[in-house]
């Protein structure tokens, strides 16, 4: 092949040209709901009946973003009174999920976490359980296998 | 005629300096004859803070030192606490981390290279590896449920063990990556303005290399073909044949060619890792409260921007009492004043893209 | 196909039969229709900004696998109208230390040059404003000026960002300037006419871009540098300079600077395609159409650059127009009269 001045010009117009008839990636996100894999840390999802307020997750919180307030109730055993978690501190690192014993504190599918106000983000799971969200797998036994989803590419 | 040289302030705030680096460079016209380097503007203090930390609340704090390569960062930190604690890694759990870590660096090259022809001028240079990160990305939260926060390495082993799907995807990945870095180097390599802009400029000679301390692909492309994964093998990187590219100009464009070529390698190793992939635990087994005896212990390992070190000291307590780390960016970065004398401004911008640094690592 | 062909020379001899018909004087009748061919450039001039600023972005998506912008109407039309009406919207932003009249001025005289240069530039057969005997001389007269705005936005600002861009714009547009000229003199040594619509009617049989291949290479180079358009973006150099003279804009000032570009990128397209590519020539399609095809391709190529190349370097930039260009035009002049005169006297 002969060479000259400007080769390397054209055949990166080559390459540009080639990609404008392809087909476009951009996931129009508002209109269309993206595809979120079932290990997904988002928001939260508390089991309050299951919850024996043991404190473990208060323990492995890197930030102090979890609040639980216990008292005995008429068995003599511990039960949660109140279990916030700011998710202004919250890392999303899922320590909490993976360390409670009974499996009561979950992560959930939701991912638009943005609040107007900086009270809203911390989530009072005591008296809004959010039981109705959509749980994600992470930091639970593996039992059932997912259904498969969608190709990566 | 009189003429004076002139002083501007290249960030904090400015379109190329990757976040917030500060650059104050003293100008004749367009060359720079002095320039003084300014950094801690998005200084977050992780050391301070993983004092308060238990060993395992450690790891989510490193995703946000160099936060192109939170996986690598996260598995420095567990090598440093298990050759603390003397733990041995399951094997399957060592060729789970060489997969992720590779992918990371595959992550990571795509943004460091995008970027770079980004800063140079061509803006759609970035579009095309960032694409390709985003199927890694896409992987990891399919595999640990976060995109750059992951979190996934675990004192011991590793949090999540991978499954066929992950196994699936990574393979898919794998076989359309190489054309796209062929399309990649069709539009980039022999571009007669990129090559103006790289070749001969911002050059490192081994010598001047060393002496500042680089590392990684900006020290490989200097003509010093040091590579932990080589030298020092960790994990079971020493069961996987692949090559250190090297470069012998350390210029710009150098540092562009090693990083594109360090991408194939990658590719190989995880490829081999993947067929070799043995079955097992994913995780040792580990008291609960994690307490290493007192003492200190450093460890280091190849990331996709340089070496990483940490430095660990205990006090016997399940807190640590210092977690210190050598950051590659902020090493490397201490050339800048040395390199930028005699150049053009667009040359400093070409120097600054080709060291792929993070602001996060080098502020930590 | 005659009727579409003339249909906008049928709409003002429409208009000027209805001023004569009011029954005004010859002199004011043609005083009214300077102004109402002034209008019209000035819409050509509005629409071609609104057109382009939405093609190139549509462009530049389809380039990077993206759809660009696709909400506001129909595959997005009414995005620039959008953006335009959100820039009216923000805040002026003036410097404390600017000069505040010069800082006012520049935006307004960026689009000077590109109008002025409009009225001369026929869009087809007979479809011009002005047509001036010495257009090409004109044309290039009023596009040198656009230095002028750059530079008073760079200065005006007090900004040393600013001042950088506006000293790269001024030796770069004025360098580059003289190849722009040194390849239409080729063109004038050939056609014999400094008329833009004299030298399109003598390409019926053969463009000029056939017979002087070269002229036109270091036309658009030049061309592409003279309008400021990646890879020679230098003034702006958004990864360089912020944002070069523009730094300080913000607003609508900054939106005319903007739309500005995509006027002086028209007009240079327009004169390629008079010059090299045979104007408003060509088969069964109305002139003005051909005119607008073959200006939309010259566009299109220029986007296209921008979308995939690096910025040069400044010193490159000159260099590569004083060692190369600028010889090659000269060279290129020189060939030319030889060919001419070898021509004249022997065929």
């Amino acid at each position: 092949m002969f060479s000259f001045w400007g080769k390397g010009l054209l055949k990166g117009l080559s390459v540009t040209g080639k990609v404008i008839f392809r087909k476009n990636l951009t996931e129009e996100y508002p209109l269309v709901k993206p595809n979120i894999p079932s290990q997904w840390r988002g928001g939260f999802a508390y089991e309050k009946d299951k919850c024996i307020a043991c404190g473990i997750c208060v323990l492995e919180c890197p930030n102090d973003a979890i609040l639980l307030v216990k008292e005995k109730d008429e068995n003599n055993k511990n039960v949660p009174k109140e279990y916030k978690i700011n998710l202004g501190y919250c890392l999303s690192c899922g320590l909490c999920v993976e360390s409670c014993p009974v499996n009561c504190i979950h992560f959930t599918k939701e991912f638009e976490s943005a609040t107007y106000l900086k009270k809203e983000s911390v989530l009072d799971l005591f008296n809004n359980q959010n039981l109705e969200a959509e749980r994600s797998t992470y930091g639970k036994p593996v039992e059932k296998k997912e259904e498969k989803e969608e190709g990566i590419l | 005629m009189r003429t004076q040289t002139y002083k501007i302030n290249l960030g904090p705030q400015h379109p190329s300096t990757h976040g917030v680096l500060h650059v104050v460079l003293e100008i004749d016209g367009e060359t720079i004859v002095g320039s003084e380097t300014n950094i801690g503007y998005l200084h977050r203090g992780i050391e301070k803070l993983a004092e308060n930390k238990k060993y395992p609340q450690v790891i989510p704090y490193t995703d946000r030192l160099d936060y192109l390569a939170g996986m690598s960062n996260n598995l420095l930190y567990v090598q440093t606490v298990e050759k603390m604690l003397g733990t041995e890694v399951p094997e399957r759990a060592s060729y789970i981390r060489v997969i992720i870590a590779e992918l990371m660096r595959i992550a990571n090259h795509m943004v460091g290279i995008g970027i770079y022809i980004m800063d140079l001028g061509a803006v759609t240079g970035v579009f095309y590896p960032f694409i390709q990160r985003e199927h890694i990305l896409d992987l990891f939260s399919k595999l640990c449920g976060s995109r750059m926060t992951f979190n996934y390495m675990r004192i011991g082993g590793v949090a999540v063990d991978i499954d066929e799907d992950f196994i699936r995807g990574t393979e898919i990945f794998l076989d359309q990556l190489p054309k796209m870095l062929h399309e990649y180097h069709t539009l980039v390599d022999e571009n007669e303005i990129f090559l103006s802009r790289t070749k001969n400029i911002g050059k490192i000679s081994k010598s001047q290399a060393e002496s500042f301390g680089l590392t990684g692909p900006n020290l490989r492309a200097s003509g010093l073909g040091y590579d932990l994964r080589k030298v020092a093998p960790y994990e079971v990187y020493d069961r996987f044949d692949f090559n250190i590219p090297v470069a012998y100009n350390g210029d710009c464009f150098d540092r562009y060619i090693v990083r594109m070529q360090e991408v194939e390698e990658s590719i190989k190793i995880i490829r081999q890792a993947m067929a070799q992939l043995p079955q097992g635990e994913i995780k040792a087994k580990l008291p609960r409260i994690i307490k290493p005896e007192a003492g200190d212990c450093y460890h280091q390992a190849e990331n996709p921007k340089g070496i990483l070190g940490c430095y660990l000291v205990s006090d016997g307590t399940p807190k640590p009492y210092r977690v210190h780390f050598r950051r590659p960016s902020f090493n490397n970065i201490s050339i800048f004043d040395e390199v930028a004398i005699g150049h053009k401004i667009a040359d400093f911008i070409a120097i600054m893209a080709s060291f792929d640094f993070v602001l996060g690592e080098v502020d930590a | 196909m005659e009727f579409l062909d003339n249909i906008f020379l049928y709409g003002t001899s429409i208009i000027r039969s209805i001023i004569t018909w009011i029954g005004f004087d010859p002199a004011i009748t043609n005083m009214i229709m300077a102004a109402v061919y002034t209008v019209a450039i000035l819409v050509i001039c509005t629409l071609v900004a609104l057109f382009y600023v939405l093609y190139e972005r549509k462009l530049a998506g389809f380039i990077q696998y993206r759809p660009g912008p696709n909400k506001l109407g129909p595959f997005g039309l009414f995005q620039t109208v959008a953006d335009a009406v959100k820039l009216l919207t923000k805040e002026d932003i003036v410097p404390r230390n600017a000069d505040k009249a010069l800082h006012f001025l520049a935006p307004l005289f960026v689009f000077i040059p590109p109008i002025l240069a409009l009225g001369a530039i026929p869009f087809g057969n007979k479809l011009v404003a002005v047509d001036l005997n010495i257009g090409m001389l004109y044309i290039l007269a009023v596009t040198s000026l656009s230095t002028i705005p750059f530079f008073l936005a760079g200065w005006s600002s007090n900004n040393k960002y600013t001042m950088l861009g506006a000293m790269r714009a001024v030796s770069q547009k004025i360098s580059y300037e003289i190849p722009v000229i040194f390849s239409v003199l080729a063109i004038t040594m050939i056609a014999g006419s400094l008329n833009m619509s004299e030298v399109v009617g003598m390409q019926g049989k053969l463009w000029f871009v056939f017979v002087q291949p070269l002229s036109f290479l270091i036309f658009f180079i030049a061309g592409i540098a003279e309008t400021n358009r990646a890879p020679f973006d230098l003034p702006e150099g958004e990864s360089e300079l912020t944002a070069g003279y523009l730094t300080e804009y913000s607003g609508m000032k900054w939106a005319l600077f903007f739309l500005a570009e995509y006027c002086s990128m028209f007009v240079f397209s327009a004169m390629a395609t008079t010059l090299f590519l045979g104007g408003w020539l060509g088969p069964v399609l109305p002139g003005w159409m051909w005119f607008v095809l073959k200006v939309h391709v010259l566009m299109t190529v220029i986007i296209w650059i921008r979308w995939t190349f690096p910025r040069i370097r400044v010193d490159k930039l000159l260099e590569f127009n004083w060692k190369i260009l600028i010889p090659a035009s000269i060279l290129n002049i020189f060939a030319t009269g030889i060919g001419v005169y070898l021509f004249n006297n022997f065929f």
